[in-house]
């Protein structure tokens, strides 16, 4: 798994090239403490080319999303593949969590 | 025997005399005495504690007693010469890696080759200044330092790999034990119930499994069942399974709860098993069955669910989205109903058997699952689980799973 950080605008981007499973959990926590570390008001997770996360991978999403919301910051997932979708939808992760099908809507959505 | 030692004085007098260099002992051979005697005096100079013998014989029995760091032994002696003692020494485990100088008063080339391939780590011209001669000492005590602590630091991995494999073992024994323990609360495949028959195969990843499920008689009435898949591997997941099996046990439920409605299961468990600080929880599917009407209420807590494969007819998917036990305090559980049929087979299955991934990473797909069961429906239950088992391990092209791999299937007589 590849993680890569940008800013983009308020927000910083993870955009994450890679399965999101236990066995890369450590890597994707390293970079989310970065983020944190930063005192991010806005951080988005780019999923488009992560092809599968299983149980370990969204329990790390959740536990940052609750993190988050105990800072008053925002947490947003981006344009998940059809079958990680599917795996989110079944665990009603798109109700815990805003997903955004482009940057921009995910920007426009924190600044409103 | 001609043994003299200077207890470790030093005589810092000589400006030559490392300071900071540890005393070390050496052992002097040589059979003339005038020799020994200048050489020993220019050793105890540098600080070193020196013993002395006359030959390679005395030279064996103070080495083997004393343990000197480094060994300077003429050629030419009387007795035993100096490469055939090199020899003796290095053929004895204890002093094979104490540095030895091989002093000479030739420098052939031919003899030296001899005297390394006997066993010398190098030489000493006795026509050598007193520079060279401290110099060359030095060096072998330094090279004797490293071996020393080369051969302490081997002994210590060597110890060390022991304990490990010790404890490893211990560990496995007690994960084995473990593992027997949770095997014995799983139901016994057969008949659960008048009418109904259960089979089921269950692969964990490791010795001690995480994935669970039970199928139980709650009253003369009702048949409780239930499937969970905890994330995260290894002993902390298979300890929380544990706990959460022990929840889920039918008398527990009863004096928790006071009935096993799968709604009302879900929602307890959710209250008491919060997400980890690690972000590891459980997905649960909680069914019950009414057995004089084979009416089946179910519930899911972010699980993908049980499979109904009906006889003759297309199989689907018992569940809705949900939130997995610990994500939402506030998170409601609905329970759905339906109505078994006979020959109608349910599936209970864990995540590990839908998303065992080929080798190019691609999972094997709860649909896969769907079609290898209705290919199957003719043949016996626990023919079909096997066939289910085949298919994934075809799949993913190696014979253990990566993730606790669980069916389980129960069947309603014709």
């Amino acid at each position: 798994m590849e993680i890569t950080q940008r800013v983009s605008k308020d927000a910083i981007v993870l955009d994450v090239n890679g399965d999101l499973t236990y066995s890369n959990r450590a890597a994707f926590k390293t970079a989310v403490e970065q983020v944190k570390s930063r005192n991010c008001q806005h951080l988005i997770v780019n999923l488009e080319q992560v092809r599968f996360v299983d149980s370990s991978g969204l329990g790390l999403l959740v536990l940052l999303s609750q993190s988050f919301k105990l800072s008053q910051a925002q947490f947003s997932l981006l344009k998940p593949q059809s079958y990680v979708r599917e795996i989110m939808s079944l665990a009603n992760i798109p109700k815990m969590i805003p997903i955004y099908e482009t940057e921009g809507d995910a920007l426009t959505a924190r600044a409103a | 025997m001609s043994l003299h030692s200077t207890n470790g004085l030093v005589h810092s007098a000589d400006a030559t005399a490392p300071s900071s260099f540890p005393v070390a002992t050496i052992l002097l051979v040589e059979d003339e005495p005038v020799t020994r005697t200048s050489m020993a005096a220019r050793l105890t100079r540098l600080g070193h504690r020196v013993l002395e013998a006359g030959n390679g014989r005395e030279a064996l029995e103070v080495a083997g007693r004393e343990r000197p760091d480094l060994i300077i032994v003429d050629w030419m002696m009387p007795e035993m010469d100096g490469p055939t003692f090199c020899e003796t020494v290095r053929r004895d485990p204890a002093m094979k890696s104490i540095y030895v100088l091989l002093m000479t008063s030739h420098d052939q080339p031919a003899q030296i080759a001899e005297g390394l391939a006997r066993g010398a780590d190098d030489f000493l011209s006795k026509a050598a200044s007193k520079q060279e001669m401290t110099a060359r000492v030095l060096a072998g005590l330094r090279t004797g330092r490293l071996v020393r602590e080369l051969e302490m630091t081997g002994a210590q991995l060597e110890s060390s790999l022991v304990l490990l494999q010790t404890k490893q073992t211990e560990m496995e024994a007690d994960l084995q034990s473990a593992a027997t323990f949770v095997h014995s609360l799983l139901p016994q495949p057969g008949s659960p119930a008048p009418g109904l028959s259960l089979a089921w195969e269950y692969q964990p990843a490791l010795t001690l499994g995480g994935d669970l499920f039970n199928v139980a008689a709650i009253d003369a009435d009702h048949l409780g069942l239930y499937i969970f898949d905890a994330s995260g591997h290894g002993v902390a997941a298979a300890l929380r399974s544990a706990s959460l099996m022990t929840f889920l046990r039918v008398d527990n439920i009863l004096r928790e709860i006071g009935s096993y409605d799968p709604e009302k299961v879900l929602r307890e468990a959710n209250r008491q098993f919060p997400l980890s600080a690690e972000g590891e929880y459980f997905t649960l599917w909680v069914g019950q069955i009414h057995l004089p009407t084979n009416r089946l209420s179910y519930a899911s807590a972010g699980h993908q669910g049980v499979l109904l494969s009906p006889n003759e007819r297309p199989s689907r998917w018992l569940t809705r989205p949900s939130s997995p036990l610990g994500f939402d305090q506030e998170a409601v559980f609905v329970s759905d109903q339906i109505t078994l049929q006979p020959a109608d087979r349910l599936f209970l299955l864990s995540d590990g058997i839908y998303e065992a991934a080929s080798p190019t990473g691609e999972p094997w797909g709860c649909w896969r699952f769907q079609q290898a069961v209705e290919a199957q429906q003719h043949e016996a239950l626990a023919t079909t689980i096997a066939h289910c088992f085949t298919e994934a391990r075809r799949w993913q092209a190696q014979r253990e799973f990566l993730d606790d791999a669980a069916v389980v299937g129960l069947e309603l007589s014709v």
